[in-house]
């Protein structure tokens, strides 16, 4: 100890003339990053709930708040929205950073004085308060930081140049990795199910993919749809669209996740599965004409319900649209048959070849108890252009049905498709493989009245198309058909400026300066079916009721006002296989709910 | 030694007994019965030392946890792999970053994790700005235990400084949660290094500062020379770590024999002592805070300026761990720092067990070593311990 | 490290040996070997650094799993012993005269656990918790939520509605789920 270590110490009094560091205003703001209260785009959230499901203080609840303007249960948004309870947050900021919209994110401001603790629960964006319009504060970091996968797992196909002139499915399906890792990028929220017409049990039946249980899988799949081979290759997947991992990324492959799983059972085992190995069979007898993908479904509920089903239909084997109407190249005819024949297995009856007429019907009346049709939209539409009436101008469904019965049809070497939708992308690319294998060589142009973005095709089908060497012009409305010596030589278009008037009536307007030539030896229309129910006779008719659009009206049991017909299918919703199936399905509980009650 | 040094009657006191423990009989009234704490300002956390005085002497102690119990271990036994770091950081308040590194790496470890050059780059900044705060409070708290407040306030304006800018990084001032499995939630703000090169310089004078305000000071020598010292043979008895095994010569650092993140590409020497007395227990505390300064400017040095810093972690909603069990470790302000975790496939950890130093130090150490202390002396010694009650409740 | 491994297998039932780290081994023993183990490995083998003593609790096997985590601060490396203990009669011998802190262990996991350790000092004095009136709180079947609920005055949560039943309530509200009304 020195005389140093005395007097060292009191330089601290140099301190006595600085300014002192504390703040005067200790409301300070705070910095850029801070994590403090919670703000909410309303109008982007959709209210998932995964802010919820990773909230470690279960701070978050998802409350309903109809009424608020952005804010409506819709395809695609819950109608929810977080409510945060500020006295179990602990500011992780995990929600902003998992938000599948980046809606949720954090103010920099961190004062907010209350009496009562109860008032520190809040929905963000819907109670207003005044760091609402704070630009700082917490956001995700970057946009390549995430909490999940965000790009699908890519799935394998046959390359263009080798699926271009063959028939054989092209997309390959998931192997168990690709599958499993698909799965894990499901946030399970559920927004999907509503959106699926047969509200299928998605984040469910993808959880039975993560965890290996495809036994599970299959009976999740089964509760609400008897056509998953199907549906896991050609639905419109309406679930893919409303995704939230979408809302960011790219949205999960729920079709081929369901694919998957019905891809891994061997169709022996699915009595034992889905035990059905002994089911009752009650007196009830259902007749259902058509045999597609309504009446299947309709014929597997009524059949495990233990009534008794007999599908009559014209054609020489089951399937509808479904067989005769989409390519094998899509969808192979012995995954058809594998969901067909489960159902058959069930006990359900098949009578082929049947057409059933007006006297039929009546018959039919008479020895069953209930008489479902499902005869869906099987008369392609006409142009009605001038030159319409030509003898090669076809109805897309037409050739998709002989084709299927491997009939000769015409394959010319230059063709036009007029359509837009997904049914013109089957023929088109059915031609174009049709053709290569004839010539070698590709010329086949689809044109549809809707341009590029609204056009109602599926997005991969017209990429796919394009790839095989199709040409998609879309946003022409068709003016005429040009015939030289009783041949086609082409198609007139002319500018579609827009499809529909301010009313969202169909009222198509063109620019008729903006013309355009497609040559063609051959044209196929391709603009949508109508039904045809020269089945009913006029007495019939009479005493049912059809709505504007000419569809049947009938009650949410799928009833129509003749109590022992229920109708289903395209001829109601739709058109298209998973609405088909939903409705089938309703109306089996439907038709099973009339039988009881009539005893 | 001194003048004034009176050579006092030991006979009164209690004498060892077989087991060579002092034997005290609290019915003979000869005793004082004092409980230090659990609400103490010579206390970080809550913890209580039951006192047995002779006089101004103890002549038994012992260490009373518990009033900060929340049962975090437990908590994350029902939390997901990505939450629970979010329930780990509060084990310790005053050090929470070696909590995120060490859940961390562990979660990383067992599921096969590599992170990217930029995330350890800026988790080892983020640990040396923790372990430098830390010291902020610990240098002038020695101080402050003998009555040297000033040194306090300014060490708390400095750390304040150092919080601003894990404000700035991580959003967050006490609580950071900047660590993620997988990475780190952020790059570095604009102008981040200027800043904290401006707050460096601050730390700089402080540290001279302080050195002439405690260090040289006859009255805080006095205190604390050849108080409580630390017998060399107690390290390995007792698992005493960091600071305290260094001033008894153990030159003991996980940074430098386990290296993990980036530390074995910076350079530094781990300051040892021979002598463990109060006083040189707070020294080497000082040099490692001029140490962690000058990691600080090391790193902010040469860690790249831009990259990825986040590796893609599987879905964090089902996030499962194959069964397997890690400890992982870290050197904090007070020494080896660990987790131990142990997965059983599922979505949440089967068992987390954090390892503190106070662990052994605040309970078994400290108990013994108060014996034969000067009630004026009980929360030097705990200081000088650097006592963190939260890590040994958890 | 796989040296000592192989010369402490010929004398210890070593099983499920896992070198994690090229310094850090995990391997198993039996409970009567457990403590000369850690004995040898103190004294002869330079493992002077008591790191961790910990428990798992594998309730679906009826086992508890105490590790012994020791270090070796010359050789810097780590060694882990587990070993299996019955969990209906959880004892294990005590090892608190190896290292001093080991006692606090023992104390802590016969509250948390309820696990004896004949003969090691102050084991039955409240450590963390008084006045604990219920099983071991760290046993996997001790439920923390429910506890805390049952004890303390738990703050109201509002009820949350999962969207999937919440869309489908509101889109489709006549839908044969739930009721089929005419």
């Amino acid at each position: 100890m020195s005389l140093k270590d005395i007097l060292l110490p009191f330089k601290a009094w140099a301190n006595v003339a600085k300014e002192p560091v504390s703040l005067k205003n200790p409301m300070r703001e705070g910095a850029p990053r801070y994590r403090g209260f919670h703000k909410n785009d309303i109008e982007t959230c959709i209210g998932c709930g995964t802010c919820e499901a990773i909230c470690e203080n279960e701070a978050i609840v998802m409350v309903p708040v109809e009424g608020v303007a952005g804010v409506e249960t819709k395809s695609g948004d819950s109608g929810l929205r977080p409510l945060i309870d500020y006295g179990r947050c602990c500011w992780c900021g995990l929600c902003v950073d998992i938000c599948t919209t980046q809606s949720l994110t954090m103010s920099n401001e961190h004062t907010w004085v209350v009496t009562d603790p109860e008032e520190l629960k809040f929905i963000p964006g819907v109670d207003k308060k005044t760091w609402d319009n704070n630009e700082l504060g917490w956001k995700k970091p970057a946009p390549n930081y995430h909490f999940y996968g965000q790009e699908r797992v890519s799935m394998g196909e046959l390359h263009a140049e080798e699926r271009g002139d063959s028939f054989i499915e092209f997309v390959k399906g998931y192997s168990k990795e690709q599958a499993q890792l698909e799965a894990d990028r499901c946030v399970e929220c559920g927004i999907c199910t509503a959106t699926c017409p047969a509200h299928m049990g998605i984040p469910e039946y993808i959880k039975a993919v993560r965890n290996n249980d495809m036994e599970e899988g299959l009976r999740v799949l089964y509760a609400t749809n008897p056509l998953p081979e199907i549906c896991g290759r050609i639905c419109t997947h309406k679930c893919e669209d409303v995704c939230s991992v979408g809302q960011q990324g790219e949205a999960l492959s729920i079709r081929w996740l369901k694919r998957y799983i019905a891809d891994q059972i061997p169709s022996e085992k699915y009595h034992e599965i889905l035990d059905t190995q002994n089911i009752y069979k009650g007196d009830k007898k259902i007749a259902l004409i058509g045999a597609g993908p309504a009446s299947l479904s309709a014929a597997y509920y009524l059949s495990l319900m233990g009534h008794n089903c007999t599908i009559y239909e014209k054609l020489e084997k089951a399937g509808g649209m479904m067989r005769y109407g989409i390519p094998s190249y899509r969808l192979p005819y012995d995954q058809i048959d594998k969901d067909i024949n489960y159902i058959e297995s069930l006990g359900v009856q098949f009578v082929y070849n049947t057409n059933v007429d007006a006297a039929k019907l009546m018959e039919l009346n008479k020895t069953h108890d209930v008489v479902y049709i499902g005869t869906g939209l099987h008369l392609g539409r006409s142009t009605g252009i001038p030159g319409s009436d030509h003898e090669h101008v076809f109805q897309s469904i037409d050739l998709l049905r002989k084709i299927t019965q491997g009939e000769e049809i015409m394959v010319p070497e230059k063709v036009v498709v007029i359509g837009g939708g997904n049914v013109a992308m089957d023929i088109t690319r059915s031609m174009v493989r049709l053709q290569k294998a004839k010539y070698g060589k590709v010329h086949v142009l689809a044109t549809s009245l809707e341009s590029e973005d609204i056009m109602p095709a599926d997005r991969e089908e017209v990429v796919e198309a394009r790839e095989e060497g199709a040409i998609i012009d879309p946003g022409w409305g068709p003016k005429s058909i040009e015939i030289v010596d009783e041949k086609i030589k082409g198609l007139h278009v002319y500018k579609c400026l827009s499809i529909f008037d301010e009313n969202r009536r169909f009222s198509p307007k063109f620019d008729t300066e903006d013309k355009k030539f497609f040559e063609a030896d051959m044209v196929i229309e391709s603009i949508g079916q109508g039904m045809d129910i020269s089945y009913l006779s006029e007495e019939l008719k009479s005493k049912l009721t059809f709505d504007p659009r000419g569809r049947l009206t009938v009650n949410k049991n799928f009833q129509s006002s003749l109590p022992w017909l229920f109708v289903g299918g395209d001829m109601v919703q739709g058109p298209d296989v998973i609405h088909g199936i939903a409705n089938g399905h309703k109306a089996a509980i439907g038709i099973d709910y009339y039988l009881n009650s009539k005893k | 030694m001194s003048l004034f040094h009176i050579e006092s009657d030991r006979s009164k006191y209690p004498q060892p007994g077989d087991d060579g423990k002092l034997v005290v009989d609290l019915d003979s009234h000869k005793y004082v019965k004092l409980w230090q704490g659990p609400n103490h300002p010579g206390v970080t956390g809550n913890m209580a030392i039951e006192l047995t005085l002779a006089g101004d002497e103890i002549v038994q102690a012992k260490t009373h946890v518990g009033y900060l119990h929340r049962g975090f271990e437990k908590l994350i036994e029902r939390r997901l792999f990505l939450q629970g770091m979010q329930t780990s950081i509060r084990m310790c308040v005053a050090e929470p970053d070696t909590n995120e590194y060490v859940y961390c790496q562990c979660v990383e470890e067992l599921s096969g994790i590599e992170i990217p050059e930029m995330a350890k780059w800026i988790r080892t900044l983020v640990l040396e700005m923790s372990r430098l705060q830390s010291f902020l409070r610990v240098v002038p708290g020695q101080g402050g235990t003998t009555g040297l407040g000033i040194g306090v306030q300014w060490g708390m304006y400095m750390r304040e400084l150092i919080l601003d800018r894990f404000e700035e990084l991580t959003g967050g001032r006490i609580y950071h949660m900047y660590f993620t499995p997988g990475g780190v939630r952020g790059l570095l703000p604009q102008g981040f290094k200027k800043r904290m090169e401006e707050n460096l310089k601050e730390i700089d004078d402080f540290i001279i500062r302080i050195d002439d305000l405690m260090y040289s000071n006859a009255v805080f020598k006095k205190r604390t020379v050849d108080v409580a010292v630390i017998n060399p043979s107690w390290v390995d008895k007792y698992g005493i770590v960091g600071p305290v095994a260094r001033s008894a010569g153990f030159n003991r650092d996980v940074r430098k024999d386990y290296p993990y993140l980036i530390y074995d590409q910076l350079d530094f020497e781990p300051k040892v002592m021979n002598h463990s007395d109060i006083y040189n227990r707070s020294r080497i505390r000082w040099y490692e805070l001029q140490q962690s300064v000058d990691l600080i400017r090391q790193i902010m040095a040469r860690m790249p300026e831009n990259g990825d810093f986040k590796a893609p972690t599987p879905n964090v909603l089902h996030w499962e761990i194959p069964k397997g069990e890690a400890y992982v470790r870290a050197e904090s302000s007070r020494g080896e720092y660990g987790l131990y975790m142990v997965t059983d496939g599922s979505t949440k950890p089967r068992r987390v067990n954090l390892r503190g130093p106070s662990y052994t130090q605040a309970v078994c150490l400290l108990e013994d070593m108060l014996v034969g202390a000067n009630i004026a002396d009980v929360h030097s010694i705990m200081v000088s311990l650097q006592t963190c009650p939260p890590e040994i409740e958890r | 490290m796989k040296n000592l491994i192989n010369k402490l297998s010929k004398v210890y039932e070593l099983s499920d040996v896992v070198y994690q780290r090229p310094n850090f081994t995990y391997a198993t023993t039996t409970k009567e070997n457990t403590i000369s183990l850690i004995t040898q490995l103190r004294d002869l083998e330079g493992f002077s650094h008591f790191v961790l003593l910990s428990c798992v609790d594998w309730i679906e096997d009826n086992l508890f799993q105490l590790t012994y985590i020791l270090n070796n601060p010359t050789q810097k490396y780590d060694i882990a012993i587990r070993c299996m203990i019955d969990r209906n009669e959880a004892a294990m011998t005590s090892a608190h005269y190896l290292w001093e802190q080991i006692a606090t262990y023992q104390r802590e996991l016969k509250e948390m656990y309820g696990i004896e350790f004949p003969g090691s000092p102050r084991l039955n004095e409240n450590f963390i918790l008084e006045g604990w009136d219920n099983i071991p709180p760290m046993r996997r079947d001790f439920d923390t939520k429910k506890y805390s609920e049952e004890t303390f005055f738990p703050r109201e949560r509002p009820s949350s509605n999962d969207p999937a039943t919440y869309m489908k309530s509101r889109l489709h509200p006549d839908e044969w789920d739930g009721k089929i009304a005419e």
